[in-house]
């Protein structure tokens, strides 16, 4: 396991730089340049690595190693697919998470208790990690068939834009609750009941039910790519 | 007592959705043998090689390699095989040290004297990344890392594709021949078929995923054999038993049997006499894939092709 997540870490810790160095800087300069109020500020960096975090890492976990060949390399070892999937898995949680966390320390240390309350920011960067972390695993398991970064990023996208409309953009009454519940959106936003209206949360409670439904759903997520990340698609 | 086949496959069914890639396939390895596994390009080759290392679940019937089932231990298995992949693609980044490094807890038996011996062997440079590697360098890799933990099955699938003509001798020559003599089962999967009947104990012919034929490679060449006979004898010829291929040029037919014993035998009943010819693997998987293909059982002349 420890091999796995090596060579994982050698894959892929580049992105981690790059999206803890794009979301900082970015949450730096807005903050101390103050173009737009702080709250504001502080929903754009989140927003941006909401969208941009799961994406870029789960395009780049397998897909891009099958598009390359390695991955056929890496199933013919004589090790569990699952633990691949487990290595591959906790490198795209630290993609997801460290970056947003580290902009949220930036941006508390930046303009903490200035606009903004320190405990609000700080809850909405943790909730926007978990978020990333649970669209992360949608994507993963989606795109894990697919046989390049290319295809992947495009439908890791659209899922983007799925959960995007249903959670923020659909306020239609047609929608049925169940879509909202189960978003992985549902960490940062929260429906008003007796309205289709959303309010971002900015508070870390009430964290608990969402959790109960998003681990669970992770769960059953990530057991069915770990079923077909192994999958007969070779031909002679 | 003889020993327990390394590698045995019964009545193996595939299909890829409405394809049917294996049909009824029915396989033996014998231990300690190098083994020719022939097959066009699709003919399900790496199908089956999947198969063996647990990659790939068969639909129907079943498959056991070193004693154990691939379905249910493919761990086990990939422990004790070696495997070169057609066209293996490695972690390009990393350098070969690393990959060495990185491959090796995978393998309880893992041999670091002996890697260190076929990376010298080899000649392949401990601190370049696999990615600056030659196509050469390529397959050489792969091997180390296939033989590092002393298999006691190694499966190459077609590994001397894109090598050049004298490393592919090398790699035939001396690898199979050291392989041979440490008593390591073999199981090759080519269409090089010239390069690998020197080292071929024995040969199994895959079509559209059935065998044609399984036999020791001697056997083989001794009972496959083509006839010539005047064209005025062709009626006899075709009804020859076991033919393979049969055609027509000029003033002569040519046939090829597949049991020259019953051949004659048949000929000297009808009183003709023909020429026998031996025919190398090239041309007896020639006869058996394009002869069949051609005609099915029932074997029409054909105009051969103009020299």
């Amino acid at each position: 396991m420890l091999s796995l997540i090596w060579k994982e870490w050698h894959e892929q810790s580049w992105k981690l730089g790059f999206g803890s160095l794009v979301l900082c800087a970015l949450a730096l300069i807005g903050l101390h340049s103050r173009i737009i109020d702080d709250e504001s500020m502080v929903m754009f960096v989140c927003f941006l690595g909401v969208i941009l975090l799961p994406v870029l890492s789960s395009t780049g976990l397998v897909p891009a190693e099958r598009g390359e060949g390695s991955l056929e390399s890496l199933l013919a070892l004589p090790v569990k697919p699952g633990r691949i999937l487990a290595a591959k898995t906790a490198m795209g949680v630290l993609l997801c998470a460290v970056p947003l966390l580290l902009a949220g320390v930036v941006s508390i240390f930046a303009a903490g208790g200035r606009e903004m309350a320190t405990g609000a920011m700080f809850a909405l960067y943790g909730r926007s990690a978990l978020a990333a972390i649970s669209l992360f695993v949608w994507m993963l398991a989606l795109t894990i068939r697919l046989p390049n970064e290319t295809r992947a990023s495009l439908l890791a996208i659209g899922l983007l834009i799925f959960w995007m409309l249903a959670t923020e953009g659909l306020r239609f009454p047609s929608v049925p609750p169940l879509v909202f519940d189960i978003s992985p959106l549902a960490f940062v936003y929260r429906r008003e009941t007796g309205r289709q209206e959303w309010r971002i949360i900015w508070s870390l409670s009430p964290l608990g039910g969402v959790l109960i439904v998003q681990a669970a759903i992770v769960a059953i997520l990530w057991w069915w790519a770990s079923k077909r990340l192994a999958g007969g698609e070779g031909e002679s | 007592m003889s020993e327990q086949p390394v590698i045995e496959m019964r009545g193996i069914e595939k299909a890829f959705g409405r394809k049917p890639v294996l049909q009824g396939l029915d396989l033996s390895v014998p231990a300690g043998q190098t083994f020719a596994f022939l097959g066009r390009n699709g003919a399900g080759k790496t199908t089956t090689i999947r198969m063996l290392l647990g990659l790939l679940k068969p639909d129907a019937g079943h498959v056991r390699v070193l004693g154990l089932d691939p379905s249910m231990d493919p761990l086990a298995i990939r422990r004790r095989v070696g495997y070169v992949a057609e066209d293996q693609t490695m972690f390009g980044w990393m350098r070969m040290g690393q990959l060495l490094s990185f491959v090796a807890p995978f393998y309880p038996t893992w041999d670091v004297a002996w890697a260190k011996q076929l990376s010298d062997r080899f000649e392949l440079p401990l601190k370049t990344r696999v990615k600056h590697l030659s196509k050469g360098q390529g397959v050489r890799v792969a091997l180390l890392l296939a033989l590092a933990h002393r298999p006691k099955l190694v499966i190459f699938d077609d590994p001397t594709l894109g090598l050049d003509p004298i490393m592919r001798k090398e790699f035939l020559r001396e690898l199979v021949t050291h392989l041979q003599g440490e008593h390591v089962s073999v199981f090759f999967s080519s269409h090089l078929l010239y390069e690998i009947e020197p080292v071929a104990d024995s040969v199994v012919i895959l079509d559209h995923g059935r065998v044609l034929r399984q036999a020791a490679t001697e056997d083989l060449r001794a009972q496959v054999k083509r006839l010539v006979a005047p064209a005025d004898a062709q009626e006899i010829l075709r009804g020859l038993p076991g033919i393979l291929d049969m055609s027509i040029s000029g003033r002569q037919a040519t046939v090829v049997v597949e049991d020259i014993i019953a051949a004659r035998a048949a000929m000297a009943a009808a009183g003709v006499t023909a020429q026998e010819i031996d025919l190398n693997l090239d041309e007896i998987f020639e006869a058996y894939v394009i002869g069949r293909r051609k005609e099915g059982k029932d074997v029409e002349p054909h105009l051969e092709r103009v020299a």
